[in-house]
């Protein structure tokens, strides 16, 4: 046969481009619940971390379903408005990067506008019963760091004001500097930091230089990781301040 | 059946040490010895594939569009295997991020499909793809092996140096830092050569 | 402007693609014997990554990732094609350099003659892909940034040819030992230009 003849080599083209597809797409289609559920894992694993639930993580044989049962267990994904009232949706599909877009954009606007702006926003809560009965809140936050995005959680005690613990994940922040942000050394430092001080929100100061003795709501800087460190104090001061009338709500 | 089909990419005529083939996406992947042995393998089941497929193709493949048709195989056969591993090994996957994207572009498929595979039978074209993704993988997990054990103190994640050594605990051990950096990996590649070409002076350039 | 500069000089000095990543190591050593091929090959690398991955971007943005069809109609919202990029990225790249090599050798002959045999190289070269694959995984905002960031790296990418080319042509004069000559003794050279990069990395804008 000619091989170099044009309907040929259309031809050719032509059915290895379908197969290809066909083959593609079917392998992708099979394996997308089971991808999905990896990301999925991945961010119940993050949600538990920052209320220190997942203790016995690399110890467990079952690492995935380790993590489930006890996302099962323990927390209750609700959503909220900035007005503070639940809202319909499924807080762990809400997409964070999204809800800053609108934030960032909201931000940018003056008073009446800006409130109207923010209602839009959807904000994710994770509401963790502890074994003790008492309810944690965990706040998703979200922003730019020096050189991607930067993300994390913050739960807070049954007080709505001070901070039980954290957990911070990044993309691509400089090793050894920004991206000191994801180490338990960095994120232990917020427990018991406190977000409110006689009832204003003050969120936590990440102070360069090192945080001072005598305050509630300052934590150290990452040292040589001043833009991560502030990207950060601003994502968590944007994004928490959204819940407060929720968290003045259920005091 | 001729046994240097196999047994030279490994030694002798090693795609990365010898043939400058490949080396591009992989020594970022060999910080530990997990990614890069399942870079590893990816690499060994890409070249060892997309090589049969041509094969068996290359008397119908219009000359036109070989290299595109070729394309269209290494990237196929890419794509499969970062959807496995999305699918069945997500910890590793997201360590080799955009590595496994590369393999497209790893001039030791393309070059293994040119130089054998289309003028050779499937079966030995199977074997000297597997072959010589095998001697790819093969620097890469020694290069992996000294740089987890010299720059994390672990194999596999398993600490190998005993913590009582180190100088936190009291001890005369300090992990060196140096060898997670990515120039380090050059640095090593380099010195294999050498070792390399110093058992097998044929090769020495001049 | 600050984000753009940032990604700009982070492209080029601290993420650097062959330092840091790598990435074009095969046309990196098999070219960087004398400099004046270096260079050629260098503003090739440079202009194909300020062409495809503004493409790239789009196609991204607007085919490839979860949900982008909705443009279409809210019925396409949930179609993924994502598994479908790499391929698309290397036909674009392939495409692209076709393309560009027709155009240079159509319009700027001269520069065609120099330049014109590395263009078909380049479509394999790793850098190029790896640009796009990183501009999809760090998910750069607007195609400013994504071009931004393809100069960028393509900058980079020719510093660092060139650089090592000199280096090469003066190591004629050394005396290497023998088993380290050629291949092994550029790898190492790589490796110290890799750590002396590495003193941008403290860089903040």
């Amino acid at each position: 046969m000619d091989t170099n003849k044009n309907s040929y080599t259309i031809i050719y083209s032509t059915v290895m481009v379908v197969v290809v597809a066909a083959l593609l797409a079917f392998v992708s289609m099979t394996l997308k619940d089971r991808q999905q559920r990896n990301i999925d894992n991945e961010t119940q694993k993050t949600i538990l971390s920052s209320v220190n639930l997942v203790p016995d993580i690399e110890t467990a044989a079952d690492k995935s379903a380790y993590v489930q049962d006890q996302y099962n267990k323990y927390i209750t994904p609700l959503v909220f408005n900035t007005k503070g009232e639940k809202v319909e949706g499924e807080a762990f599909k809400v997409n964070l990067s999204e809800q800053t877009k609108l934030i960032k954009a909201a931000e940018a606007l003056e008073g009446e506008a800006r409130a109207k702006a923010l209602e839009n926003v959807k904000l994710p809560l994770f509401q963790c019963k502890m074994d003790d009965g008492s309810i944690v809140n965990i706040i998703p936050v979200y922003g730019a760091g020096l050189w991607g995005p930067i993300w994390g959680y913050i739960a807070l005690q049954s007080d709505n004001e001070t901070i039980y613990g954290a957990t911070f994940a990044h993309k691509g922040e400089t090793p050894g500097l920004g991206a000191e942000i994801a180490t338990t050394h960095f994120s232990k430092q917020f427990e018991g930091k406190k977000i409110y001080e006689d009832g204003v929100f003050t969120s936590v100061i990440i102070a360069k230089g090192g945080a001072k003795p005598d305050t509630v709501n300052e934590v150290d800087a990452i040292s040589g990781g001043t833009i991560t460190s502030r990207a950060l104090e601003t994502a968590i001061r944007s994004w928490v301040s959204l819940y407060s009338s929720f968290l003045g709500q259920n005091k | 059946m001729n046994k240097e089909i196999y047994k030279n990419p490994i030694f002798k005529s090693n795609p990365v040490t010898v043939l400058v083939l490949g080396i591009c996406s992989s020594l970022a992947v060999t910080v530990k010895l997990e990614p890069a042995c399942v870079m590893a393998l990816s690499v060994i089941a890409v070249t060892g594939f997309s090589s049969f497929i041509i094969s068996i193709l290359r008397n119908t493949i219009p000359n036109r569009i070989r290299i595109i048709v070729q394309l269209v195989v290494v990237a196929m056969l890419v794509i499969l295997v970062d959807q496995i591993l999305k699918a069945f090994s997500y910890e590793v996957s997201k360590q080799l991020s955009v590595f496994v994207g590369l393999i497209i572009t790893n001039c030791i498929v393309m070059g293994r499909i040119e130089a054998f595979a289309l003028g050779n039978k499937p079966i030995p074209s199977l074997i000297d793809g597997l072959a010589n993704g095998a001697g790819y993988g093969l620097v890469l997990v020694v290069l992996a092996f000294f740089r987890e054990l010299i720059g994390s103190g672990t194999l596999f994640g398993h600490q190998i140096i005993p913590l009582s050594w180190y100088v936190k605990n009291g001890g005369f051990y300090e992990n060196n830092g140096l060898f997670i950096l990515p120039p380090m990996a050059l640095i090593l590649a380099g010195l294999l050569i050498w070792a390399q070409r110093s058992i097998q002076k044929d090769l020495i350039e001049k | 402007m600050q984000d753009l500069l940032n990604i700009f000089v982070k492209s080029i000095f601290i993420d650097n693609m062959v330092f840091a990543y790598f990435l074009g190591m095969c046309s990196f050593l098999a070219v960087s014997k004398s400099v004046k091929t270096a260079t050629g090959l260098g503003i090739a690398v440079i202009f194909v990554l300020g062409v495809t991955l503004p493409i790239n971007y789009l196609l991204n943005t607007y085919v490839l990732s979860p949900g982008s069809l909705s443009w279409l109609g809210p019925e396409y919202a949930d179609i993924d094609l994502s598994f479908l990029s790499l391929i698309i990225f290397i036909a674009v790249i392939a495409a692209m350099v076709q393309l560009v090599e027709m155009i240079v050798e159509k319009f700027a002959p001269a520069l065609y003659a120099s330049l014109g045999i590395f263009l078909p190289l380049i479509a394999v070269n790793c850098a190029i892909l790896g640009g796009s694959l990183f501009m999809q995984e760090r998910g750069y905002s607007s195609v400013g940034e994504a071009t931004v960031f393809g100069l960028g790296s393509g900058i980079g990418w020719f510093i660092a040819i060139v650089a090592l080319a000199a280096i090469r042509e003066k190591l004629a004069y050394s005396n290497v030992p023998a088993p380290l000559k050629g291949l092994g003794i550029t790898f190492i050279i790589t490796g110290l230009m890799g750590i002396a990069f590495m003193s941008f990395m403290g860089i903040q804008l």
